[in-house]
Formats: C-alpha cells, structure tokens, sequence
C-alpha cells in the first residue's frame, strides 16, 4: 500500500470502528411421529424430521446498513408450508441510506406499509409462512418538521425464493395538516396512497387488464382523547377466484371505507372500529389469487375481533372475508364492526380493592354483503347495497377481568361467547355457538413462579366441549417446565375424543431461549393476527432455537 | 505489510465492537410525535421493552414493571420506553390499552410496521433490552415474573 493511501485507509477504518454487527437466529425443528390415534399422512412420511431456520444479519456503518436474511428448510419445511421454501437460500438483502435529515433509501428487499395497510403491506411472519418483501427499491422522505413524508417503491414480489412476474409500484404520502396550520390544539393528517400492479397478458385469461391500480385517501385526526380516523380505498379490475380456479373470464373492481373511533383518558379506554370490504383482496398474480398459502398477498386484511390468548378460544377463530366469489358459494365482502372498552378499578375502591382491577370488554359482528347476485354460465354480475348487510358471519363477545389477589398472586377470569358461521366462513357446513370460560393464574413462590390456566369450552356442534389445562413451573431464574393439555371429550365421534397433550423444557438466558417438547398438536386453523394457515394434526419432538447476538 | 496488519487490525476492532446501535431508529409515540431513540439514551440507561397488546407475558411484565418503576426511578433513575409491535389490526389499542392500565412510562412508541423489530434484529415479544451509552448492556426474551427485578439490577449496576 502506498503512503499517500494511508489518510484514506484511516478514514475507512474510523468508519468501521463505528460499525456495528448483529445477527439473529431463530430454529424451528420437529420430528414426526405416529402413536396410536394420530399419524403423518403417507405422502408427509418419508420425511419425518423437518427444520425451518432463519438467520438475519445486519451491519451498520455510519448512515449506511447492509443485510441479509438466510433460510432453510433443510430437509424439508414443517408440515404444510408453501412448497417453494425449500432447501437453503439467500431470502432477503438490502443496503440502506438513511442520512438522518429525513432521507431514506433502500435498495434490495423492502418491507413498509401505507397507512393501515389496506392498499398495500409487506411483512414476514414465519409461523404462517409469509415473506412478501418487495425486491427493488425504496425512497423515503420526510420534509421539515415532519409536515410531510413521501415513500414510492418500485420491484417485484417475493414470493417462496423467487419473485412475481409482475412489477409493483406504489407512491405514499402523508400531510400534516394541523402543523401546517401552525396549530397545536389538535393533530390531523392527510393521507395518500396510490399502488399499481403491472403484469402481461397469458394465455389463461381473456383479455385481462394490464394495470390493477389502488386509490387510497384516508384522514386521521386527534382531539385532546378523542380520535377518528377515516379511510377509504378503491381498486380498479382484477380477477377473482371462484372454488379452486382463478376466473380467466370476468374481472371487478372494489372498495373498501374504514372509520376508527375511540376516547381514552387514564383508567379508561374505549375504541370502535366499523369496516365495508367489498372484493378488496390484493395479490400481485392474477394466478395466485386466493391462494391457500398465503403467498402474493399485495395488502393487509387482518380480521378485526380479538385476538385471543386461550388455546380452546382459537378454535373458532374469525378470517376476514374481503373477496368476490360466486362459486361454490355467492360472497362479495364483508361488514361489520367491533368495540373495546376498558376500565380500571383503582386501588382502595370497593371493586378495585388493595390492588386494583382491570376489566375489558369487546364485541365484534361480521356480516356478508347483501347484493344481487346473476350468475350465468360464463358471465357474473353483482350489485351490492352499501350498508345492508347480508347474512351473519360472526360475532363474538368477551369479557376479561384480571386482579392482583394478594402480595404473589395473580389471577385473571374471561369469558368468552363465539357465533360462528362455519358454513360461510370455511366453506364447509354448520354453525357453532361457543361459550369457553378460562381462569388464569400466576402464582410468585420465592425465586420461582407456577402458572395455572384451565379453560373450558361448550359447543353445540362441530368439535362440541373441550376442558383443557396448562401448567408451567420456572425456576432457577432460567428454566421452565411446562405440561399442556386439550381434552376434547365432547366430541360425537368417540374415536377423536383426543387428548392433545404436550410437555416441554425451556431455558432463557440473555437474549437467548431454547425450547424442547414434545407432544400433539391439533390440527386446524392457526392464526396469527387474523390472517391463517392450515395444520394437520401431528405428534412429534419439537426444538426451537432463538437467539440474537 | 505494516499498514496492511494495521488496516487490518482496525478492521477486527471494529468487528469486535458489536452490538444493535440505536442511531437512525425512530418511531411515532401515542400522541403521534416521531421520537428518536438515540436522543432518549442519554446520561441514563434506556430500558426498551417490546410488546403487543394481543401477548399475554408482556402484558404481565408491563403490568409488574408499572407497579414498580415509580419507586425504582426514586432510587436510580432511568428511561423506559414501551415499543408496541401491534400491526394494523390492534394498533389502534394500544393507546387505549396504555391509558386503561395507567401506565408510567417514559414513551409508548409503535412500530406496526415492525421496522424497529427488524432493526433491531428482535425475534419475539417479549423482549427487552437495556442500552447505556449506546451499548446493549443486558436483554431477556419471554418473561417470568422476577425478570423485571433482573433488569433494574442491571439498570443501578450501569450508573
């Protein structure tokens, strides 16, 4: 190296000095196996151990951060994951600007979202399986203040290692209307946003339009404790999914409004949420739309009731309806609305008591769309009425009140009652009406700590009642010890009056934690935030491995 | 080959110091202004909890961590900034939920779009992590109760 080099290298290396390193990793390892009631389907057999790993790195230098996602599904990716994951592969990478006077630039995978999310959402979530990064680029803006910020993105979707053939463009905006108004007695922003799929023609469908575009506006204002928030989107024509194929014939346009409301004040909250889909799901290929993966998705539609804590409670568990069908069955969105209250019960006072309670409530009620529907033999129309709502999908209503019972005891008792339209919503036949109670206690022994869950379920059909329990032992500030167990043994088919029982050793330290079980597993719906995948119902050993360093 | 070994012994320094800086990392808080988290580690450690209102452990933890953080900060004083990872479905509860449970904390932030989460290479909720002077002194993943009184131990030994 030449003298005259050495300044530069010296400023190359103060840089460094400054750089940070970090990485993360997460395992999730099973073994399959069959006992005597539950077995792997032959076709699943051959391979009974299967792994899904993550690692993510990053590294930051100054203004600029570089990273990558490695993952594998080494010898095969759990049980029922979008067959594409597969083997070990580069899964994400990007490099970052960001000049920290409100400039922003990433090129590589972009994960962002517009407003609520509706027009267009990015996000990973490995127990489901999604990983929709957009692989091109990013610019971010904020001017002065904050009074405004500019986002638009260009690239393609990910999807498994791969990526869509259609481009994805999207521009966002947001005002801050009260601050440009030099006013601080109140906070409203204006928002816009605009998302646009281009995909070419293909032989499957019949002259398909070119361009989906997503219009968005939406308004969110703050009061003192009052806030409002109002959104409304339209998405010009695209294809839809009728039974297990996409229509290649007939294309429709959709809309979706979404109006938030709430008043909090300390020791008092109170949120209210009424939402129309109407043929409002967004993927970025015609071919994948509905797919039962979950792969594509352009946009977020979560469903909007509770998200339960209570194994039993997740059985009968709402998915938004957003899309247009009319085979097997004639849908065209969805309607409703839900409401949360919470309270608290101060210290001192008659239901308070020494500690204080803290109680919540929530109600939610999900409609189809009332319409007209023509069907003909290769050509569908629908007319829908805007506020009518149609046929009852779902509603709940829950009750959860959690209080300090003494010095080390903590205990909480919900209710919950469910009205699920099977028939509707999973496309199958019936309707559940269920009740589960579940009491719920932390008990703090010395050093240790015992905690005690028991639930029940009454259901007049389908998998009928349920009694389950769940206890888990921590000591020695690092460990655990947990055993779970589902009874269902209301069920009419004696033969799948199944325990689903599991057992399993944790150990926590620092920023690392290991989890060793094994056991059932039921098989169904799992969710996570409203949006679900199927699981077959499995026996096996069970590793998982988190830790960042 | 001097400055090579030197180049290259800077390098490995740099390597070597390694932790999630908080530089560039900022977020809207519950009143909506956008607050940077580098500017709140300051000359007290920043205690930086990550939680969503549908996690039943962080509730726990929040809830045991606001019994206590008003006696705590009379004895060291220290920021605690809660980071709700709650996506577009519950974010609009985590005010409310913030409120409903009185809690104390320095900050609320959200992260719906989990920008944070990722920037800060952070698997699951709950985790929580304890900075000083942009260094990562001390992090714990999942909560049991008594977690909470590991980390203010680790909050008084950093002063």
């Amino acid at each position: 190296m030449k003298l005259k080099l050495l300044p530069l290298a010296f400023v190359l290396a103060h840089s460094f000095i400054n750089a940070q390193f970090s990485a993360s990793l997460e395992s999730n390892n099973q073994y399959y196996v069959d006992d005597s009631k539950i077995k792997l389907a032959e076709n699943e057999a051959e391979e009974r151990f299967r792994s899904n790993s993550y690692l993510t790195m990053s590294y930051k230098i100054g203004k600029f951060t570089v990273g990558a996602q490695v993952e594998s599904y080494e010898p095969k990716a759990l049980l029922n994951y979008y067959p594409e994951f597969d083997g070990v592969n580069v899964g994400t990478f990007y490099a970052n600007y960001n000049n920290e006077k409100g400039l922003d630039i990433t090129l590589g995978h972009v994960y962002d979202q517009f407003g609520s999310g509706l027009a267009f959402r990015t996000w990973e979530d490995r127990q489901l399986g999604i990983a929709n990064s957009i692989v091109g680029g990013e610019v971010k803006y904020s001017g002065a203040d904050n009074l405004y910020t500019l986002k638009a993105l260009y690239g393609k979707q990910r999807v498994g290692f791969d990526w869509t053939n259609s481009t994805i463009a999207g521009v966002d905006t947001e005002f801050q209307l009260a601050k440009a108004f030099n006013t601080d007695a109140f906070t409203s922003s204006l928002g816009l946003s605009f998302v646009n799929k281009h995909e070419s023609d293909d032989d499957y469908f019949v002259d398909p339009p070119k361009d989906v575009s997503v219009y968005g506006v939406r308004l969110n204002n703050e009061y003192k404790n009052f806030y409002l928030n109002l959104e409304y989107l339209y998405k010009t024509k695209d294809a839809i999914k009728m039974a297990t194929e996409v229509d290649p014939v007939n294309f429709y346009s959709g809309n979706a409004v979404n109006l938030m409301f709430g008043y909090t004040k300390k020791g008092f909250g109170f949120n209210g949420n009424i939402r129309r889909l109407e043929n409002f799901n967004l993927y970025s290929e015609r071919n994948l739309i509905g797919n039962q993966y979950n792969q594509a998705v352009l946009n977020y539609v979560p469903a909007l009731t509770k998200q339960f804590d209570y194994s039993l409670a997740n059985i009968y568990v709402y998915q938004a309806q957003p899309q247009l069908t009319f085979f097997p069955q004639k849908k065209a969105g969805e309607v409703g609305s839900q409401f949360d209250l919470y309270y608290q019960f101060k210290k001192g006072t008659a239901l308070g008591g020494k500690y204080g309670t803290n109680i919540s409530l929530n109600l939610a009620n999900w409609y189809g769309l009332k319409g007209t529907y023509r069907v003909y033999e290769d050509y569908n129309t629908v007319k829908t009425d805007f506020w009518s709502w149609g046929e009852k999908y779902y509603s709940d209503f829950n009750v959860d009140i959690r209080k300090k019972l003494s010095e080390n005891w903590n205990s909480a008792l919900i209710y919950i009652y469910q009205d699920y339209n099977q028939d509707r919503i999973e496309e199958t036949s019936g309707r559940v009406y269920a009740t589960t109670v579940a009491f719920d206690n932390i008990i703090k022994l010395n050093k240790s700590s015992l905690k005690v869950e028991v639930q029940h379920q009454w259901a007049d059909s389908s998998y009928k009642n349920w009694a389950a329990a769940l206890t888990e032992f921590n000591f020695m500030k690092n460990w655990s010890i947990f055993l779970n167990d589902l009874y269902n043994y209301g069920n009419d088919v004696k033969e799948d009056q199944l325990h689903y029982y599991s057992g399993g050793i944790v150990f926590r330290k620092n920023s690392t934690r290991v989890q060793a079980s094994y056991g059932r597993q039921r098989g169904g719906l799992l969710c996570v935030g409203g949006v679900c995948r199927m699981v077959p119902e499995n026996t096996g050993f069970t590793l998982n491995i988190n830790t960042t360093f | 080959m001097k400055n090579f070994v030197l180049v290259f012994f800077l390098f490995a320094t740099a390597l070597s110091v390694q932790s999630q800086s908080l530089s560039n990392i900022s977020a809207k808080n519950i009143e909506g202004k956008t607050i940077a988290l580098d500017q709140m580690d300051d000359e007290k450690p920043l205690v930086i909890s990550f939680w969503a209102t549908w996690c039943l452990p962080c509730m726990e933890e929040l809830g045991n961590v606001n019994e206590k953080i008003g006696d705590w900060k009379t004895e060291k004083d220290f920021n605690f900034v809660a980071v709700s990872i709650d996506d577009p479905r519950t974010v609009n509860k985590v005010k409310t939920v913030a409120n409903g449970k009185s809690w104390e904390f320095d900050q609320i932030l959200l992260d719906p779009s989990q920008s944070i989460k990722r920037q800060l290479n952070i698997n699951n909720v709950p985790t929580t992590l304890v900075y000083y002077k942009d260094k990562l002194i001390y992090s714990h993943v999942g909560y049991v109760p008594g977690d909470e009184d590991d980390m203010f131990e680790k909050v008084k030994e950093a002063l």
